[in-house]
């Protein structure tokens, strides 16, 4: 049985800091999605234009190879979810009304799989990948499993931001780790939670996106989440409102 | 014992044993109580640090919202008193900072920097299970009396079982719920003090009397009013508003 979905926000954020960011980060989260969902593959896609497109993390390397028929073909659920910027759910490839991918499905249900599940990542307001859940035996996910699911695709931006923070630099977890993990620890901050209070009121975004913005502007300049986020209590920067397309770091404006 | 500070000290109990009868918010509870413990035992500073299930020190409560005073509390993830008295379940007395420099490079000096001298660390339990700590923090050097920490102990007890408000939970996962709900609310909290400082172009300890203020007067929890503001549910500018022609006190 699927976890509530605080054991399940829990477990994935404690999956993911754990590990090292990039890469490291994104198989921990797919790990951990099979684990609490119950299912058999998990892998996160990367299709943003400023990195390199293809699969990013996996739970494992058949998933990471299942993930990557899309791209040898050019074609599937992934693939959509990312064009619609919605859900792809598929209970059965195998169903003789699914046509749509033909050659993808052909190569994944050769390797036993069944249910493919798809669901976009968002970063600010760009879609920037795809989770994408695999199950040998058909058939839909529960209601535990959807939102669960749901909520990984929304942790998932934080293994991503570290890829396209290092310029697509899928190697990101063997050079920059230790800087890295400290950052995450740092977001974990109360001046953090206040800035991020004060980005929601003054941006209009939601907690989240508040959250990313913070974050993506302190890899940007090269400055801790803490410090950003101090220097926004204290009223010594602001972050642009019209920042949203090609640059998550934004641009900020020192008032000192 | 004086009589007013006998009379202190029963209200204390009292407020907190009435905050339980009904539904409570924790976060308010918690608040409440470090108020409590440093107003009555006469500690400068107060912080309680609650541990989430990897063991982790979050602060959830401080009697100070100054930079100084959080990076003291928040520095003791890494090392300090408060962190050791979570790792050994007992309390940590430390009754002059200058003296402890080895044991936490980092922590003393930070410590002493926001003026800070000596450092009283309860534990908070559950049964067998540790969830946190009690930060007293002293401006002078010395030790509290025996009585006093048995009276902040005491209070840090009833905290204890409060936080974990279901009576089944005897398992260590509905104790890890009960804490990461906790832990959440904090978060939640803080993020609207942030909408409402913003809204407002007020500090943040303006902004949390503001927020109080709202969920009093309308018979709701601190945290249900956070949770609105943070998704936008209800506007800062209708809290600040409603707060309006009041004085706001510190």
């Amino acid at each position: 049985m699927t976890p509530s979905p605080s054991v399940v926000r829990t477990e994935l954020n404690a999956a993911m800091a754990a590990a090292a960011p990039g890469i490291s980060a994104a198989n921990e989260l797919c790990l951990a999605c099979v684990g609490l969902f119950g299912i058999d593959g998990a892998a996160v896609s990367v299709v943003y234009e400023g990195a390199s497109w293809g699969t990013f993390g996996a739970s494992s390397e058949s998933s990471r190879r299942l993930d990557e028929y899309q791209f040898t073909f050019g074609e599937g659920p992934c693939l959509d979810a990312v064009k619609a910027r919605e859900m792809v759910l598929i209970p059965d490839l195998d169903a003789p009304l699914e046509q749509r991918w033909p050659a993808f499905a052909g190569a994944v249900l050769d390797d036993g799989i069944r249910g493919v599940f798809a669901f976009p990542i968002m970063l600010t307001s760009a879609c920037v990948g795809a989770l994408d859940l695999f199950r040998a035996g058909p058939g839909p996910l529960d209601r535990d499993q959807l939102a669960g699911a749901l909520l990984a695709a929304e942790l998932a931006p934080r293994p991503l931001l570290d890829l396209i923070a290092a310029g697509g630099d899928a190697e990101l977890d063997e050079q920059g780790a230790g800087e890295g993990s400290a950052q995450l620890a740092e977001m974990d901050r109360i001046e953090v939670y206040q800035a991020t209070g004060m980005l929601i009121a003054q941006l209009d975004v939601d907690a989240a996106e508040a959250l990313v913005r913070l974050r993506a502007h302190a890899i940007a300049t090269g400055q801790t989440a803490s410090e950003v986020a101090l220097a926004i209590v204290e009223r010594r920067l602001v972050l642009d409102r019209d920042d949203r397309d090609g640059d998550p770091g934004g641009r900020g404006r020192s008032l000192r | 014992m004086t009589e007013s500070r006998e009379r202190d000290i029963i209200r204390a109990f009292v407020d907190l044993s009435n905050e339980l009868v009904d539904d409570y918010d924790v976060v308010e509870m918690l608040s409440n109580l470090t108020m409590a413990c440093a107003e009555l035992l006469n500690v400068a500073s107060a912080g309680l640090l609650l541990a989430d299930k990897q063991g982790n020190l979050h602060l959830m409560a401080s009697t100070s919202e100054r930079t100084h005073h959080l990076e003291v509390f928040q520095l003791q993830r890494e090392e300090g008193p408060c962190l050791d008295c979570y790792a050994d379940g007992e309390p940590v007395i430390v009754p002059d900072l200058a003296a402890e420099e080895e044991r936490w490079p980092q922590f003393c000096p930070a410590a002493e920097a926001a003026g800070f001298r000596s450092v009283h660390a309860l534990p908070m339990r559950l049964r067998e299970t540790l969830l946190g700590t009690l930060g007293l923090f002293g401006e002078a050097t010395g030790r509290l009396g025996d009585d006093d920490l048995a009276l902040a102990q005491a209070l840090v007890h009833v905290a204890s079982v409060a936080i974990v408000n279901e009576k089944s939970a005897t398992d260590l996962a509905t104790v890890n719920s009960q804490l990461q709900h906790a832990l959440t609310s904090r978060v939640v909290l803080e993020q609207a003090k942030g909408v409402i400082a913003h809204t407002g172009g007020i500090e943040m300890q303006d902004a949390f009397a503001v927020l109080r203020r709202y969920a009093r007067d309308h018979g709701r929890r601190l945290s249900d009013v956070a949770s609105q503001v943070v998704s936008r549910e209800l506007s800062g500018q209708t809290l600040l508003e409603h707060a309006g022609s009041a004085t706001i006190g510190p």
